[in-house]
């Protein structure tokens, strides 16, 4: 018979198709075979025979009824599907039978399932994609260090013509771009101006990443000259903000602070540049849409010529196929190294190479890895909660498998259906744990809003397709090996009454202890390291920052207006021109306005958003004390109105504040107190002098250290009066009763009726920068703290499980010591000792496994030793506290055994 | 094989199944087994029974098809005729058979 492909399918379709209707067509084979035996009894009649011969007869001719009913069948459907569906019912039926167990079952897989995918979905999105450019592996940062400023400034930026030196010379490095982070005012010409950000980059920058546009052309080597700098390139989130998409982009203008600059280009979607800072390790936070303008980089004359100083870029650069960080680390540090020797350099120059991952999220590598650990440890433990919970299940239907072994059940065929059964949960704890995953991804992305990347953290199909499959593995895996121990069971021995039971139960018993040793050891460990990470966090909340950010709105003012900036706005050189004087008034005015407004305690300018980090560092020179260049104490530069330690609430500790008297002479200057203490060591510095910008300042206050540019470090600060250069982004500080709310349109109010034109790009209260800057130490403390409280409770049923089901195996035993004489507290002694053994040493190895995590994680801790009694003694009070809840009820049924009942029952 | 009946060859008993449908019409299985029977004049071995997961293969490839009906004796019973693909396919099975059938001849005429 030829059978073609086109009837193999025909017959596929039958045999599923008769899936659905088997009761119907059993019923019409059963009617066709009779009809059949029929014919042949009534033909067989008309010969004469007898009507037995002829049934006989008729019989005879047919063949066997039964067997052709039974080939008929497996001809019919499809014999496999049809065990499978059999056991499939069978297993539902009895998880049916124990929802206690599949519920336990369900949820402990659906929430570690969960939780692991959705850290893991932020672990990769974060630190394991691959940048949108052109083998990103290739693509490093490099900075330099000052040998003599290593201590201030460990890492810093580039100098342009260091920059050029090394990309000319260097043969491991195939192009490098240099890029700078200004902020962009832009308008479209519709409303008030508002502020972007952007980078200034070289020509060559698209070409490193190798990136192209998507419509126009990047920048042209002759366009990083002054003048000729007019064209920027757009991003394609800000073609589709600023102009809707308009397929006619090109050749249109953008006011980009004073100037109507021409867009050339504009960049595909794909493309992201994460936020850089030229401070190392300072701001990288934010999302990679950040950036939405390009343009040419023109460096100054006088970052041309400079050698030892303008420490204002960053380089981001592609190494050579083939040439690893190190190889070009060497060669760069190298060439450095022998151009300053060769210029007679008094710094000690080297250059620092990194992977532009490590740059970007090298910060939050390890607590991201951290929480990743966390989260498998958690899983780990739902997976042993859920073995011993199979385990106990093995043992309970141990007579059940005898009896269907001893009825011809193979083992392959008991196997199939635990397998089946255990399916079936990891299933149904795949779809939970994907609907947990998605909504712990949404938790995640609130409260870690501010880590670098975290705009590409995305919850991908082939992942909610990864976490359901672990689901099913994991519930497979941690099934499996206890349903093989209870198939080892021999019938005749299961079958036999419960005492002969006793010691594989007790086998089970011992197997379960072991788990629920492990698992204390887990949550020991977990505790530990989230007791340490809380703590550290606690302890960056509550320390004494010195000044009070309660009550406090701010708003950062941009004043790159040209009636503001013209003339010259280098503050090294300050004078009498007409932007400074134009910035002056406006700052005084508006501070005149502010301080009018109901409810308002104080009011002040600053430069520099507080806790935005290190900006505007600079040396400070005693001209009585002239010490080695290079070793001149360094501090932040911050220019303050009088007014701002009361806004800010910062004590003043000697001396004055600055005040109207200064206008006239703002060659005064405040120190911290730190600053204070290192450039005057044992002395009285009021009074005394210091050199800056070739000018001589007088002291005339000391301020508290206040940590005002990282809750985590006290960084050394100087104050200067404002009047001595107007800044170009004045931050105006309100200390009022009233919330933001209220306050933040009524600042905005009050600033614009001083100039319409004046773009507002932030208005956020102190409370919120301060809890901003903490972001990530908080994120962290928060979701470590989750895992391990799941951690406590998974604990606590573990042991809970092992307890009640040892001392229900014992209820005989008790009974019969009851009935000896023994006291209850005797038994209650047994059982806490029974529960003492899988604890006591779990703590032991949770300890050990705690020292390991905490040398590891000593490094991300503020403040806290890695060995904190308190952290320790407080886990480890928890755990046995809980421990103890988790024994109460085992130890009530323990001592209330009625004797007479217990010794009846069997 | 001598007087014993020989059995059933694989294959050839879905042939006969489809001859008969095509020279007698419609007809329920038990009409189709007595006529195979009859036409091989006993030669064979033919458990009745095995007629019915043949009827079924042939059905599912769709070569045949059935309907519930009335015999003459006033008896409910499955008719089965033969589909359009069915009739293509005996041309394409007695084609078939012939040659296998010529080619065993050759084999076991006298090799002289």
């Amino acid at each position: 018979m030829k059978v073609r492909k086109s009837d193999l399918i025909r017959t596929l379709l039958s045999r599923c198709a008769s899936l659905f209707r088997r009761q119907t067509l059993d019923a019409d084979l059963d009617e066709e075979l009779h009809t059949h035996i029929a014919f042949a009894i009534e033909e067989n009649l008309k010969r004469g025979m007898s009507e037995q011969e002829s049934r006989k007869a008729a019989m005879r001719a047919f063949g066997g009824v039964s067997q052709t009913k039974e080939r008929y069948r497996t001809q019919q459907g499809l014999p496999w599907i049809e065990t499978l569906a059999h056991d499939v019912r069978y297993a539902l039926r009895q998880l049916r039978k124990s929802p206690g167990f599949a519920v336990t079952a369900i949820l402990t897989l659906a929430l570690g399932v969960g939780s692991v995918t959705a850290v893991f979905s932020v672990v990769k999105g974060v630190l394991l994609q691959p940048y949108a450019f052109r083998d990103p592996g290739q693509v490093i940062v490099w900075r330099e260090t000052i040998r003599e400023m290593q201590r201030a400034v460990p890492l810093m930026p580039d100098n342009y013509r260091h920059y050029l030196n090394l990309k000319t010379h260097a043969n491991s490095i195939q192009d490098a771009a240099i890029i700078q982070n200004p902020v962009f005012s832009i308008s479209t010409g519709v409303d008030h101006p508002h502020m972007t950000e952007g980078l200034a980059v070289s020509p060559n920058f698209f070409s490193v990443l190798g990136v192209n546009p998507l419509m126009g052309r990047t920048f042209a080597q002759e366009e990083a000259q002054s003048g000729r700098d007019k064209e920027i390139i757009l991003t394609w989130g800000a073609w589709q903000r600023l102009f809707h998409g308009n397929p006619s982009i090109l050749g249109m203008t953008l006011r980009v602070g004073d100037e109507a600059q021409t867009i050339v280009g504009v960049l595909p979607k794909s493309f992201r540049f994460p936020v850089v800072s030229m401070m190392p390790g300072q701001a990288t936070y934010g999302s990679t849409e950040r950036y939405e303008i390009f343009k040419p980089l023109v460096p100054s004359q006088e970052e041309l010529t400079v050698n030892d100083g303008d420490f204002n870029y960053l380089v981001v650069a592609r190494l050579k196929p083939g040439v690893s960080v190190q190889q070009a680390q060497g060669e760069l540090d190298g060439i450095e190294k022998a151009t300053a020797a060769a210029d007679h350099l008094a710094i000690h120059l080297s250059v620092v190479v990194q992977p532009f991952s490590q740059e970007i999220t090298g910060d939050v590598s390890k607590p991201l890895w951290l929480l990743f650990a966390a989260v498998t440890g958690v899983l780990l433990m739902a997976c042993v909660n859920l073995a011993n919970l199979q385990i106990a299940r093995g043992v309970a239907r141990e007579p059940e498998t005898a009896l269907r072994a001893a009825l011809g059940a193979g083992r392959a065929r008991l196997l199939q259906a635990v397998l089946i059964e255990n399916f079936l949960l990891g299933f149904a704890g795949g779809l939970g744990g994907i609907a947990f995953a998605l909504i712990g991804e949404k938790l995640l992305l609130q409260t870690a809003a501010n880590l670098p990347r975290m705009n590409e953290v995305h919850l991908s199909a082939p992942m909610l397709f990864f976490a359901l499959a672990l689901s099913v593995l994991t519930s497979l895996g941690f099934g499996i090996l206890p349903a093989l121990r209870s198939l080892r069971v021999l019938p005749q021995g299961a079958l036999q009454s419960s005492s002969t039971r006793l010691s594989s139960n007790k086998q089970a018993v011992r197997s379960r202890r072991l788990l629920v040793a492990v698992e204390v050891a887990c949550s020991v460990t977990l505790l530990i390291v989230t007791a340490l990470i809380t703590r550290s966090f606690s302890h960056l909340l509550t320390q004494d920052r010195q000044f009070n950010s309660q009550h406090v709105v701010m708003a950062r003012t941009d004043l790159s207006e040209p009636r503001y900036s013209s003339g010259e706005n280098m503050p090294q050189n300050p004078g009498a021109d007409p932007g400074s004087l134009a910035r002056d008034s406006m700052i005084a005015r508006t501070l005149d306005r502010l301080h009018s407004l109901p409810g308002v305690q104080s009011v002040a300018i600053t430069n520099v958003i507080p806790l935005s980090g290190d900006m505007s560092v600079d040396g400070l020179v005693r001209p009585d004390h002239p010490v080695p260049a290079g070793q001149t104490p360094l501090a932040n530069r911050r220019f303050i109105s009088p007014g701002y330690f009361d806004a800010m609430e910062i004590p003043l500790l000697a001396g004055r504040d600055f005040n109207q008297q200064d206008r006239d002479n703002p060659r005064v200057l405040i120190l911290s107190d730190k600053t204070a203490k290192t450039v005057f060591p044992g002395e009285n510095p009021l009074g005394r002098t210091i050199r800056h910008w070739e000018r001589i300042y007088t002291i005339v206050g000391i301020a508290a250290d206040a940590r005002i540019n990282d809750l985590k470090r006290n960084a050394p600060v100087f104050y200067l009066p404002y009047w001595d250069f107007p800044p170009l982004n004045p931050v105006f500080l309100v200390r009022s009763s009233q919330t933001i709310q209220t306050l933040g349109p009524v600042m905005r109010q009050a600033i614009w009726s001083i100039d319409p034109n004046i773009s507002i790009p932030t208005v956020i209260s102190l409370d919120t920068q301060v809890d901003e800057s903490v972001a990530t130490d908080r994120f962290q403390a928060i979701i470590l703290s989750s895992f391990g409280g799941a951690a406590l409770l998974l604990a606590v049923l573990g042991i809970y499980g092992v307890l009640v089901y040892s001392v229900s195996l014992r209820t005989q035993e008790f009974g019969i010591r009851i009935a000896l004489g023994s006291s209850r507290a005797t038994l209650a002694r047994l059982v806490l000792r029974d529960a003492s053994y899988p604890v006591l040493s779990g703590i032991a190895l949770g300890l050990l496994g705690a020292a390991a995590a905490a040398r590891w994680v000593s490094s991300i801790l503020y403040e806290t030793s890695a060995i904190d009694p308190w952290a320790i003694g407080l886990s480890m009070a928890l755990l046995l506290i809980a421990a103890l809840l988790a024994s109460l009820i085992p130890l009530r049924k323990a001592t209330s055994v009625d004797p007479m009942i217990a010794l009846r029952a069997e | 094989m001598g007087e014993s009946k020989s059995d059933v060859l694989q294959g050839t008993l879905d042939l006969m199944v489809l001859k008969t449908l095509e020279s007698m019409g419609s007809l329920h299985g038990y009409g189709i087994a007595c006529r195979i029977e009859q036409i091989s004049d006993d030669t064979l071995s033919l458990n009745q029974g095995t007629i019915y997961p043949a009827l079924l293969r042939l059905e599912q490839r769709g070569w045949i098809k059935s309907e519930w009906g009335t015999s003459e004796a006033n008896r409910r019973a499955k008719f089965y005729s033969l589909s359009r693909i069915g009739r293509k396919q005996i041309e394409m099975e007695t084609e078939n058979w012939e040659r296998i059938a010529a080619t065993m001849a050759r084999f076991l005429a006298p090799s002289n």
